[in-house]
């Protein structure tokens, strides 16, 4: 059913084939974004992906934040803040934070370059279906952009009491913020799919 | 007027994980021949689902509010924090963008997007012809701006960590976090399984 596109925001049925694959279209009836540009390079969603894996690790390496205080120091980690929940008994808010800053990142990440990788040879990795169905449940939930504009708010708060100092993770999650935003952009499930379908046929 | 042919009306199927178009096959559970997802003319019990979740939220979005999510011992007193109280501490702390920030994205965010919702909820239900196109971009203006509310989640995660200089102060976690992150989760979910197309369904 190549010929027809029905809107998954309200149901119009639209005839295909009118604009070119280089344009993206909206739905005639209700503006929801209805096709994008499915000439996106597949080398270049791979190199994003790589530059999110090293971010990812560099973010959760180093400490995001460092504070001195009355002669004492403390650092956290990305994983420190999920952990801090933890350590207080709230089991629910810690899984929240680790979900949504450091499970749903490497999960996109990975299983986004588990798919691509060998659809680069034009082979279809096993299981890539369900990989695909998981990261699209996985998306919604990944919120590094909330968590970094969070990180700005505490610092704030922090700075009328301590000497706050930025550390590295805090840059390298910035950048994480932009390259998981391009990713995302580039592996729309319709260009995603042009690419599977192009090594089927 | 005739009506506009909808996928529906030309038992067309649209796969909202790969966002395919299929023709509808008369098996009683249809999978995406593509991704292998599961397919339906439109997401079962939306209304049902949508309106509980949403019931949740509303409620837990007191205590959210009213319950301290923080507090912070010092070896002079206790202070305890709500999300409304900690907007004014970073206001008169002079940083007044960052508190009105704060305000927004975890005070007029959650409420705004309860009410949105409940809005459009509401007139899906009634079929209500008129305003279309406008709620269903208020709908997903909605969906997209309901994950900024976490912002202060994170905030306490931090601060909470890193506070812990155990004979000076120390943050400790209120359960008005609990709540206030539960609204969060809970609108999410219920702006996920309403079905954006039952706001085009013709009136009865």
């Amino acid at each position: 059913m190549s010929s027809v596109i029905v809107c998954p925001s309200c149901d119009l049925a639209h005839r295909a084939a009118m604009a070119p694959a280089s344009e993206s279209t909206r739905c005639a009836r209700c503006r929801a974004p209805l096709q994008r540009a499915e000439n996106g390079s597949i080398d270049a969603a791979i190199a994003l992906a790589l530059c999110a894996l090293v971010l990812f690790f560099l973010s959760n390496a180093y400490p995001l934040v460092v504070i001195h205080a009355n002669g004492a120091t403390r650092a956290t980690t990305l994983l420190g803040a999920a952990g801090a929940f933890y350590s207080q008994g709230h089991i629910g808010l810690a899984l929240l934070v680790f979900i949504t800053t450091v499970l749903g990142p490497i999960l996109q990440i990975a299983g986004l370059l588990y798919q691509l990788i060998p659809l680069r040879r034009a082979r279809r990795a096993p299981g890539q279906d369900a990989v695909f169905r998981l990261l699209t449940q996985v998306r919604p939930w990944i919120f590094v952009e909330v968590f970094m504009l969070g990180a700005l708010v505490a610092l704030v708060r922090l700075s009328a009491y301590a000497r706050v100092i930025p550390g590295v993770a805090l840059w390298s999650c910035a950048v994480l913020m932009l390259a998981l935003a391009a990713l995302t952009s580039r592996t729309t499930p319709g260009q995603f799919w042009h690419w599977v379908d192009r090594c089927r046929t | 007027m005739r009506a506009p042919a909808t996928g529906k009306s030309l038992g067309l199927l649209v796969c909202l994980q790969c966002r395919a178009t299929l023709r509808a096959s008369p098996v009683a559970y249809p999978r995406c021949p593509r991704c292998y997802a599961h397919l339906h003319q439109r997401k079962p019990h939306s209304l049902a689902l949508t309106a509980a979740l949403l019931l949740c939220a509303a409620l837990l979005y007191i205590p959210a509010n009213l319950l301290p999510v923080m507090y912070t011992r010092t070896i002079f007193d206790e202070e305890k924090d709500t999300i409304m109280s900690g907007v004014l501490v970073l206001l008169h702390s002079g940083s007044w963008p960052i508190a009105v920030l704060v305000f927004i994205a975890s005070i007029v965010v959650p409420l705004l997007k309860i009410i949105a919702l409940s809005v459009v909820l509401f007139s899906a239900w009634r079929r209500s012809p008129r305003y279309r196109r406008q709620r269903s971009e208020l709908f997903r203006m909605v969906e997209y701006i309901g994950r900024w509310s976490m912002l202060d989640v994170y905030a306490i995660s931090l601060l909470v960590a890193l506070v812990q200089i155990q004979s000076l102060a120390f943050v400790a976690v209120g359960w008005g976090a609990l709540a206030f992150g539960a609204v969060v989760i809970l609108t999410m979910f219920a702006a996920r399984t309403f079905d954006e197309r039952l706001l085009w369904e013709a009136p009865p």
